[in-house]
Formats: C-alpha cells, structure tokens, sequence
C-alpha cells in the first residue's frame, strides 16, 4: 500500500499513468455490456441510470479523464456504501480506499456501479464550462470551500478547481445535478433522450427480474442442496454453459477460473499496469498508431500548482527516486531511430503461482497481439530456438480470422541454455544493415527487408538470478512480482468457492493462502481437490490438517536452522476464531508437524544435521546437567546409524526417519532468542585435512624399501613410529665441518643417514615468504604427528640440516653407482679387458678426424682482396702429401691423441675440459 | 636399515626372543609338512609380522627375504581402475587389502586368484604352495571376508594363507574357522626390558635398568615403542640416567590433556572445546576406536571405584555404536557428554553427602 500512498505525489498525472488502463476498461465495458448484466440497485436505482447514461456514451477521452482526490474518493466510497447495502459487501475486504487500486476492483463485473459511480462524479466538472448550466449549477459548484457543510473538490483537466457541496443525501443531490441540463433539453449530451434510456432500463430490469424468479423457480424445482448460486456469476455460467457439467467437473478450476481480462488479473496492479504501458509502447511501430502526444512535464505541473495535494513530499526537488518512479521513468523514455521502446524485452520474474504467464498472455491478448508462446517443453535449442524467434517475430498468419500481429512469450526462461538466449540478444541487437542515416521514409522502408525486431518479445522466469540470464538482465524491462495480498486471493477464493458450492469464511480462505504463501494457483488447486473430496464445508481445521496444499517449499538451509533453534513468538492475526497463531508456535503438536514439514521438504538431511551439530553447544540453554546435550548426541548418533544402514544397504525408505533429528532439536533447544547460526564448516575441513595427512603419509610409505615397507602400515607409522623417528633424526651434531667430525660422530651420522634413506625422508630448501631460507622435512610427516599446544619438539639448526642434507645426497648417489655396479658388473669388465687390450678409437678422436677432414676438404683456393688467385705457400703442400694416417695425427696434434684429457676449444666454458671420473672417487 | 627396531629383528624361529614355546610349536608345525590357513591375531607392537616372516623364513629358506615392491592395477567389474602396492618375494605375497578401501573384494579375489591358479614351477624341491599375506584383516569389509571364503577351500592345494589382525572380533566366523590361530601376546615388562638391554649391549651401551623398567611401561610393552623410545632417549642424551624423561609419542600426551580438560570441568562449552581437540585427533589420522579406547582409560584412571563400572559400561555402548556408524565425531561426543553428566552428578551428590 505505501506504494500507492507514494504513487500520490503524481497523482495528478493520474490521466497519463492510468490511460492505458482506463482504455482497457473502456474497451471492455463496450465489449462486455449486456442487458441483464447490471445488478438491482434498490434504492440507488437513479445511480445506477447515470451508469448506463454513461456506459451508452462512445468512448471518448472526455469519459476517460477523471481527476480524483483521496477525500473524493473516500467520501464516495462512505456514501456509496450506504446505498450499496445490498450490494455484497465487498468494500470492507477491499484495500484502503487511499488507493487508486480500488478504482479497478479484481471483479470488474462485480463492482463495476462503484467505478461507474465515480466515473459519473468525474463528469461533473464538464457541467460548469457550459453557460446554461452554469448559473444553475453554480449552486452546488462552487469556486471556492463553503463555509459550512461537507463539500468535495473536483479538478478538471484544465487544471481549475471548483467545490461540490455536500447534503446529507449525497446520492440523490448529484443525480439531480445532472438532471438539470436534461430537463432543459438543449444540450443533446445524449444521442438518445434520457426519457428514453430510462424506458429501456426499466423495461430490461423488468426483464431481468423475470428471468431471475424463472431461474429461482427452476432452483426451487430442481430442489438442489447446494447453495443457491448467487447471480453475480452469471459471468461464468455464461462462458461455461455449453459445456456439459461432466466437462466442467473434470476441468481444472485453475484453467476454468483463469482470468479473462486485465480486470480480473489478480497480481498487482502496479506491475501490471507497467508490462501493459510497456507493450503500449510498441503500438507505434506495430500498429502504425502514432504515440499520444503527452504534455511536456511542465505543462502538467503549472495548473497544478494551486491544486491539493495529500502529499507533499514531491515538493522536495533533490529526493531520491522510489523504484516506481524510475520504473515510470523507464517507461516515459524516448523511443529508438526505429519507433522501438528503449527496452525490447520485458522481463518478469517471480515465484510460482503468482499468475505471472497469466498476466502476459492476458495483457498480450489485451494489447491487440496474437500470443505465441515458447517454454520448457519446447525445444530450445540454439537453432530451433533462432527459428522459432524469427518465425514468432517476423511473420504473420495470412490463413484464418486471427490476422493480430504476434508478441513473442518466452515462458520459464531461465532453464532455458544460454546459447538459446545469446540467440535472443543477437536477436534484440539487430542492427539495420546501413539505413542509419537515411531518411525515416527510407529506413521504413528497409525495415521490411532488413529483419531487425519489430515485435514485442516477454520473457517469464522464476529466478532471476540464473546465470546464464546475466546479459538479458541488463537489455531487459524488468519486472519483479511482488506477493499477491492474501486479502484479493481470499477474495477470488470466496467467488469461486460460492460457486461451486463449499461453505467457508474468510479467515478459512485466508489461512489457506497462507499455508502456501499465496500461491494462487496451488489454492485453486486445493479448493479444487477438496471439493473433488466432498468437503462441502470447508473450515480452518481442514486446511490446518490437509497437506496437499503446501508447496515444496525451497526455503534456505538457515531459515531451516533458524526456524529448528528459534521460538516463534505467538502473534494474533486480525480475523479468525479459534486457530490463528503463526506456524512454529502454539501446541508441541503444532511446532512439532511445522519443523517436521521444513525439515522434510529441505531434503539435505546431511547438511541439516551438521549445521545442528556444528550450532547446538553455542544455542543458549540451562542444561546444567547435560541431559539435553547427552540426548540431542544420542539422536546424531542415531541418525549417523541410520544413515549408514541407508548408504550400504540402499534401503532409502529409512530416509523418512531422518527429519526426525529436526524436531528433537527443536525441542531441545529452541530458544525465544534469535540463534546466530554459522555454517557447518566443521566436517569438511576434518576431512580435508584428514585427507591431506593420509596423502602424506602415503607418500612417505611408498618409497620405502621393501624389506622396511613389510613391517610398517600406515597405522603404526601415525601411532608408534612418526613421533619418536623425528626425535631420533634430531641427534645433537656439532656446528663443524662433517671432515672435522670424530670416528664416533662419523658413525651417528652415517645412522642418521642411513635412517633417513631407509624411511624416504628428506630436506629440502624452501624460502619461507620473508625471503628466508630453511629446510623442511619431505614429506611432509610433521604436521601428521604434531599437535598444536603442545611443548615443541628439539629442531635442528639450518647448518646442520644443510650438513645432513649435503651427506644425503652424497650418499645417494654412492648407493646409485653401487647399484650400478651390481646390476652390471661383467659388462664393466668387458670394458676394462677392452681398454687393456688393442686401444679403440677413442669418441673424440673420432669426432676430431670428421672435423680435421671437413676442414682439409673444404680448403679452397686462397683470393686475395681483388678476387685473383692467390699462388699457395709451399708449406701446404707439404702436409697434404703426407699419408692418411699421420696426417690426421698431426692435424691433431699428438698430444690430444693419446692423452686421458682433452681440450676441445669454443664449446663452451664449463665442460670444456673433460675426464671420465666415478662418484666414489670424488666421495 | 639403522633404526635399532629394523637393525635387531631376529629372522628365524630360533632367534626368538620370547614366546620361544610357541616359536618351536610353529617350527614343528613347518616340518610336519601340513601347513594350514593361520590367523595370526595379537595387539601391534606384540612381534606378529616378525613372527610370521620367521616363519616363512622356516618354510622358504632365505630365499623369502628377496623382497621386492609391485604397484598392481586392477579393473573393478565397474571398470574402476584400482591401484595397490604389493610386497611379494619368489614365494610369497603380502598385500593390505584395505588400502582400496570399499574395493576390497576385487583386489582379494583378482589378486589371490591370480597368484593361486599358477603352480610352483620346481614342486619337487620346493614346497607346493605359495603363501598369500593378508595384513590388516579386521578392516575388511564383510564382502571382501566373504570372497576369502570359498577361495581358501578351492585353492588350498597351491596357496595358503595368513591373515594378520589385531584382534578376532571382526573377522568373521567362517573365516576363524577355517584357519588355526595364533595368538601373539605383548611381551612382559621383564621381556621387554631384557630386549632392550641385550640390544643396548650389542650397541655398545650401557642401559640401566630403571630406565628399561620405565621405558617399558611407557611404552606399554609395545616393543616397537620401546625400542624406538629407547633409541630416542639415546639420542637425547647419551650417557643414560634412570630418571631420564622418556619421549612420548604427541597423541597420547595431546588425549591426556584433553582427558584432564573434561574431567575439570562439564559445561557445554567445555564440549565444545573438547570437539575440537577430538577433531584434531582424528585429522592426525588416529583412528576412532584408539582414541576411544585411550579416552576411557585415562579417565577411568581419574574416576572413582563406583563409577569405573558405569563409565566402561558406557564407553563399551558408545563404542559399538562408533563401530556401527560412520561419523566418528559423534560418537566419540556422545560418549564425552555422557561422561560428563554421569561425572558432574556422581560429584554433586558426593558433595551433598558431604554437607550432610
């Protein structure tokens, strides 16, 4: 509601923001009129004439301009409501009058006399710009407040305010009001003589009681048990009529109560109001309609200047935007080069049942638009989707009566891959090819070749937040669903039940939109599947004890744990008798089926339990004696067991059980305080960690040698062994060079080695983040046997952990050629024999005669600077003559030949000097 | 092979340090060439493994201790892949099934199939059958138990088996059954300290025996422990003194603590604290039924004669259902909190009784 009481800061613009409406409702009263239809009036039968006066007048923007205060309306209502005693009292379920939601109730056809009504007020201002009836108007109209008595401001649209007196008999002093020009009969307001209009209601009201005592007759003939089906449905009958009653009791209430019209729509209105100004925003490129001119902003405020305002708050320039008004912002913006609203997409989001594809389907239908719609159960994949878009959006049917351009509806979007929307923005962000700059003649014209979107598209999901929506959310209209009020829903309940025949009350329908949080379509279906039962009395208790109406509802894992550690402080609602406490608190029964419904509807047992074991002990309870503390343990372990029997016997029907573990804690340790609740990390991180020492320790085991391996398990190394071998690979070593090391310190050293070794552990240097160096003991066993706040064990100095690991390493490599050295012992042999007896050629001999012959090849004939030969020096001839053998040796040099070390020049630095050399000798 | 517990482990029967009634019961048994299943069971540190490779020794020759480390893969029915190490030499087979976890079944079926269906080439010189070890047995699941069944009859020709455990309880009974046990006791204190001096000596040192009497009582006649222990004294401070403080292993001083916490005080946010310490515990890969086990006994020490029944009766409920469950935590809480209420009520009422 305080939207609306915001919304009245604008209220003057009240034409604009509620043009479109008001065209849809004119349109439909035109549509909808029937003989019959209006409702006995009783004692305000002179009321009800002015209606028809009107409802018979063409529709001009004359009817459609109304200029309401909040006092007009509520003094309106107040007297309409005296009169209106027979009408069904629907005022008092009805929203605070303050509301311009009341001028268009849920059920049009219902209470169309009260919008009638006001409408026939809103004329009134007409009357005092013509001369004749000026003067006798002027009695009742006045420029400025009377003195005394009641009176009610009216604004006309030209902005000029003028004063209704009021008499005590409100109703009948208005109507002779407008009566008086009439009775002059010069004005020719009507096309037909009012004397005649009123001849024709009279005699069609005479009709209609006839045709209502048959009816009654037949009622009474028939003898049926059921309650008299009121006659404001005949709406209903008469759509539902041709259909056999077998047809009508199989239907789905949901389908046959569907609403129909922008009226009946019973989500809100402001939202509805904003999808329909939205798509009323296309009409010029789709329709060709030119756009009605609005006055500038200005022109809108200047005569409003001196008008009342029930609210000043807009006269605070520097405020900050409510969300509505940036919404209408949105909706006043300029249309693009191409006639387009600056959004091309509407999207709407909300929870189920709420009657969001409803409201499109109806304000599409309501617009003008042939409805195509695209959800779940199509295919929608990236090419059919494509296809399918360009099809919706660029064709239109030529076969057939429904020649109604389309509106694409995207329903559950957001399952919907995120190739198919990528598709869907290429789509909205079709450019034209190269008519940018040219005319608008022009560009119309290529608007029928290029396919940029001309069509309004509407996309429905449920999460707005899905990620694949992400660019959508950004190009789109958007419209988030709030709740449907509990008191509408009732409302349309009470209709529908009325007709078919269930007894219930408000406070009944009430409860039942509570228990599953105004859903409509769910309380349908429950209305429904009571009657189909036999309920033909429905009370609060039914609903309390019935469970097909609730929803799986997909509530948090906190709100769950909340609800389990808090007690939910009783609160009485407005109406009801004997219920009516909120769930969670009242009876043990009560709380005890509320946490057993959250509980089994979250369906994470897992994770529920452990949030209640990871919470439990910080809840604040007096349990001095841990009685509580020792129960809620043994249900944990109870439910642990039972989970375990479910994983390894696949035996999921225990899974009931579960929930169970919930309630216990609730009645343990529910508390009126509100819990702090932190996420179960608890687990997890045991686990994580549990995990990462078993991988330590695995580590360390698989390098073992075998004949150690066989005695060790992963068992004992974490109970026996880690603890006191860490110790033992600590001796006491002296800060000294190992050469300096006595015999006796050699020994331990050389145990400590060997101990290392045998049992895979090493250092290695790390560099701590301060740029320090240590050396840490790999694998990493220590953080698998040490405990935190414990004394801390004796650790080695850097040097000696240096020493160790230079000695280890040395080591390695010795017990590497060792084993070399067993693995092929003859093999070594055979190379001794060899060297000993006829002398190979040595490796690089060889390389060094390839490369002493390319050289000798390649020597080409000497040119000096000029390019003439050059005559050779006599000593080169003396080499080349030489035999091969010796020349090759000289060309060598004979000391590279037979010498155990060589040189071989610029092939690098370090290597360049060689000699084969074994380990153990340099060890 | 440096550590005095590897350096100093007698390979054949005759070595024995103690049990020796047995050792020459299990030579007997070698030479009167029917050599049955054995289910060789007995608390760790007790001298099973080193009893059992003795015994192979005896049937094999040294040949046995050419031992040598396989990495097998085996393909599950569900096409997992699952990898275990294996210690095998010529003759025999050494595997711990429960290193694949809930696979178990696969690798004692493939491998032991395997391993059984191939004949000793030489039977003439050699003994007929393989021997397949199977360590850990109590952490077999029951299906893999039960895949040791049949196999144990069928193949009895060409393979024996010996199964190591802890204890008997989670070996099922067919399987007890089917093989001869043996029980290898913990050595007493006076063997245990005897080992540890004979060890010493041949170590060159000179080991008072106040300090062996200590060190085996520490160790709670693990030999394992004590000897490792005792090489960690060594390391500390070399010329032994009797009142020398004996290295601990940090798990059991880190429980005592923890016992000491609840004992002081029961509140639940004591519990709480103690929740953590147990999940440090278990991260530090200590399993449940150690820890339990050690918790009960360091606070049965704490309590009082009338209570010591209560509590053990207690501990025992909660430790089945530890053993039945798979949340380890809870359990080993539950068991916390109920000490908690029955301590804290036993000392409110003796208080009263004091008052009045």
């Amino acid at each position: 509601m305080d939207e609306y009481d915001e919304l009245f800061e604008i209220q003057d613009d009240f034409e604009d923001q509620f043009a479109d409406e008001l065209e849809a409702m004119a349109d439909m009263e035109e549509e909808s009129f029937k003989p019959g239809k209006r409702q006995k009036q009783g004692p305000g039968g002179d009321i009800s004439d002015i209606e028809h006066l009107l409802d018979d007048q063409p529709i001009t923007p004359k009817a459609k301009r109304q200029k309401q205060d909040a006092g007009v309306a509520k003094q309106l209502f107040k007297s309409l409501q005296t009169q209106e005693s027979k009408a069904p009292s629907q005022s008092d379920e009805i929203s605070p009058p303050s509301s311009p939601e009341q001028y268009q109730p849920p059920d049009t056809f219902r209470s169309t006399p009260a919008v009638l009504d006001i409408s026939g007020f809103a004329t009134i201002p007409e009357t005092p710009r013509r001369p004749p009836t000026a003067a006798s108007a002027s009695w009742h109209v006045l420029r400025r407040p009377p003195l005394e008595g009641e009176y009610v401001s009216v604004t006309d649209s030209s902005g000029s305010r003028v004063y209704l007196k009021q008499t005590e008999d409100a109703g009948s002093k208005v109507v002779d009001l407008r009566l008086v020009p009439n009775s002059h009969g010069s004005l020719g307001l009507l096309s037909v003589p009012i004397d005649v209009l009123r001849d024709q209601q009279a005699e069609r009201r005479h009709q209609q009681v006839v045709e209502e005592s048959q009816r009654l007759a037949d009622l009474l003939a028939s003898s049926v048990n059921d309650v008299p089906v009121q006659p404001e449905s005949r709406e209903d009958e008469e759509n539902d009529s041709p259909e056999d009653p077998e047809g009508q009791a199989s239907r789905l209430w949901v389908d046959r109560y569907s609403p129909r019209h922008y009226t009946e729509l019973l989500s809100d209105d402001f939202t509805n109001r904003c999808l329909l100004k939205w798509l009323k925003l296309w009409d010029t490129v789709v329709f060709g309609r030119e756009r009605k001119s609005r006055p500038a902003r200005f022109d809108r405020q200047a005569p409003n200047q001196n008008s009342f305002k029930p609210n000043q708050a807009n006269q605070n320039p520097n405020r900050f935007k409510s969300k509505i008004e940036v919404t209408e912002e949105l909706l006043e913006a300029e249309l693009d080069q191409y006639k387009r609203p600056k959004y091309k997409v509407a999207l709407l989001s909300g929870p189920p049942g709420l009657g969001k594809t409803t409201l499109a389907h109806v304000i599409a239908k309501h617009a003008g638009y042939n409805v195509v719609e695209i959800n779940a159960s199509d295919d929608r994949s990236a090419e059919v989707f494509q296809k399918r878009i360009n099809t919706a959006t660029q064709m239109k049917s030529v076969l057939g009566a429904n020649e109604r351009p389309n509106c694409l509806i995207i329903d559950e979007i957001d399952g919907a891959p995120a190739a198919a929307i990528n598709i869907l923005l290429a789509t909205l962000n079709r450019k034209e090819g190269h008519g940018g700059d040219a005319g608008t003649e022009t560009a119309k014209k290529k608007k029928k070749k290029e396919s940029i979107l001309l069509r309004p598209i509407i996309c429905i999901c449920n999460d707005l937040y899905v990620p694949a929506l992400r660019p959508l959310r950004q190009q789109a209209f958007l419209l988030v669903f709030p709740q449907t009020q509990p008191s509408r829903l009732a409302q349309r309940l009470a209709e529908i039940s009325l007709q078919q025949g269930m007894k219930t009350d408000t406070g009944t329908l009430i409860s039942l939109c509570e228990k599953t949080d105004n859903d409509i379509r769910s309380c349908i279906n429950t209305l429904q599947f009571l009657h189909r039962r036999g309920h033909k009395q429905l009370s609060t208790k039914t609903i309390q004890c019935i469970s097909v109406g609730q929803k799986d509802q997909n509530k948090g894992l906190f709100h769950l744990w909340q609800q389990i550690f808090q007690l939910q402080r009783t609160k009485r609602k407005r109406i009801g008798e004997e219920f009516d406490e909120a769930p969670g608190s009242g009876g043990g029964a009560q709380r005890f089926q509320h946490i057993l419904h959250l509980a089994s509807s979250s369906g994470e047992y897992e994770k529920v339990s452990q949030g209640l074991y990871d919470n439990y002990l910080s809840m604040r309870v007096r349990d001095p004696n841990l009685q509580s503390v020792c129960e809620a343990l043994d249900w944990l372990s109870f439910s642990d067991r039972l989970n375990h029997v479910i994983m390894h016997g696949q035996n999921f029907t225990l899974m009931r059980y579960l929930p169970f573990l919930s309630v216990t804690f609730h009645f343990l340790f529910a508390h009126t305080h509100v819990p702090r609740i932190s996420y179960p990390h608890s687990q997890h991180e045991a686990s994580t960690r549990l995990l990462s020492s078993r991988n330590a320790l695995a580590t360390m085991l698989a390098d073992i040698p075998a004949c150690i391996r066989t005695r060790i398990s992963q068992l004992s190394l974490s109970l026996d062994m880690l603890t006191l071998l860490l110790d033992i690979i600590c001796p006491k070593l002296r800060p000294v060079n190992p050469q300096l090391f006595s015999s006796r310190e050699k020994e331990q050293m050389c145990e400590l080695i060997n101990t290392m070794l045998a049992y895979n552990l090493s250092y290695r240097q790390d560099r701590t983040p301060e740029g320090q160096y240590t050396y840490v003991l790999e694998p990493r066993v220590e953080e698998v046997v040490r405990f935190p706040g414990l004394p801390p064990r004796r650790q080695l100095t850097y040097q000696a952990k240096q020493t160790i690991s230079r000695e280890m390493e040395q080591e390695k490599m010795r017990r590497a050629e060792q084993l070399m050295l067993q693995r092929n012992p003859v093999v070594h042999k055979e190379d001794e024999k060899k060297r000993a007896g006829p002398k190979p050629v040595r490796n690089h001999q060889q390389r060094l005669e390839n490369i002493v012959k390319q050289t000798t090849v390649e020597t080409r004939p000497e040119v000096d600077f000029f390019g003439r030969a050059v005559a050779p020096k006599p000593q080169r001839l003396q080499t080349t003559s030489e035999t091969g053998e010796m020349c090759e040796v000289v060309s060598m040099g004979t000391a590279v030949g037979n010498s155990d070390v060589w040189f071989r020049f610029n092939e690098g630095m370090s290597n360049a000097v060689r000699r084969n050399v074994c380990i153990r000798e340099l060890l | 092979m440096s550590l005095w517990v590897d350096k100093y482990r007698p390979t054949s029967l005759a070595k024995l340090d103690y049990h020796k009634e047995q050792a020459t019961q299990l030579k007997n048994l070698v030479q009167c060439g029917d050599f049955p299943h054995l289910l060789v069971y007995g608390p760790s540190g007790a001298g099973k493994k080193t009893r059992i490779m003795c015994l192979l020794r005896e049937l094999y020759g040294a040949g046995v201790e050419k031992l040598r480390i396989e990495h097998q893969t085996i393909v599950a029915p569900s096409k997992k892949k699952i990898e275990i190490n294996t210690i095998a030499s010529n003759y025999h087979l050494e595997v711990n099934p429960s290193d694949a976890g809930n696979q178990d079944r696969v690798v004692i079926q493939e491998l032991i199939k395997t391993l059984a269906q191939s004949q000793q080439i030489q039977s003439s010189s050699q003994r007929e059958f393989k021997v397949v070890l199977l360590t850990e047995v109590d952490r077999l699941t029951k299906d893999a138990q039960h895949a040791l069944r049949r196999t144990m009859e069928k193949y009895m020709y060409t393979c024996r088996l010996i199964l190591c455990s802890t204890s008997t309880s989670k070996v099922i009974g067919p399987i007890r059954s089917r093989c001869l046990a043996i029980r290898v006791p913990l050595p007493s204190t006076e063997e245990v300290c005897n080992v540890l001096t004979s060890i010493c000596k041949k170590e060159g040192l000179l080991l008072p025996p106040e300090l062996a009497k200590l060190i085996s009582e520490k160790s709670g006649r693990n030999l394992r422990k004590a000897l490792l222990m005792c090489e960690a004294c060594r390391v500390q401070q070399y010329p032994f003194s009797s009142d020398q403080d004996v290295p601990e292993t940090d798990w059991e001083v880190y429980l005592r603590e923890t016992a000491n916490a609840i004992v002081s005080q029961q509140s639940p946010q004591r519990l709480l604290e103690v929740r953590a310490r147990l999940y440090e515990l278990l991260t530090h890969c200590i399993p449940p039924d150690v820890i339990m086990k050690s918790l009960v006994t360091e606070l049965l020490s704490n309590c009082d004669g009338q209570l010591k029944t209560e509590v053990a009766q207690m501990a025992a409920y909660y430790e089945h259902r530890l053993q039945l469950g798979s949340k380890a935590i809870y359990h080993l809480e539950a068991f916390t909190a109920k000490f908690m209420a029955i301590y804290k009520k036993f000392m409110e009422d003796g208080l009263d009784d004091m008052m009045f």
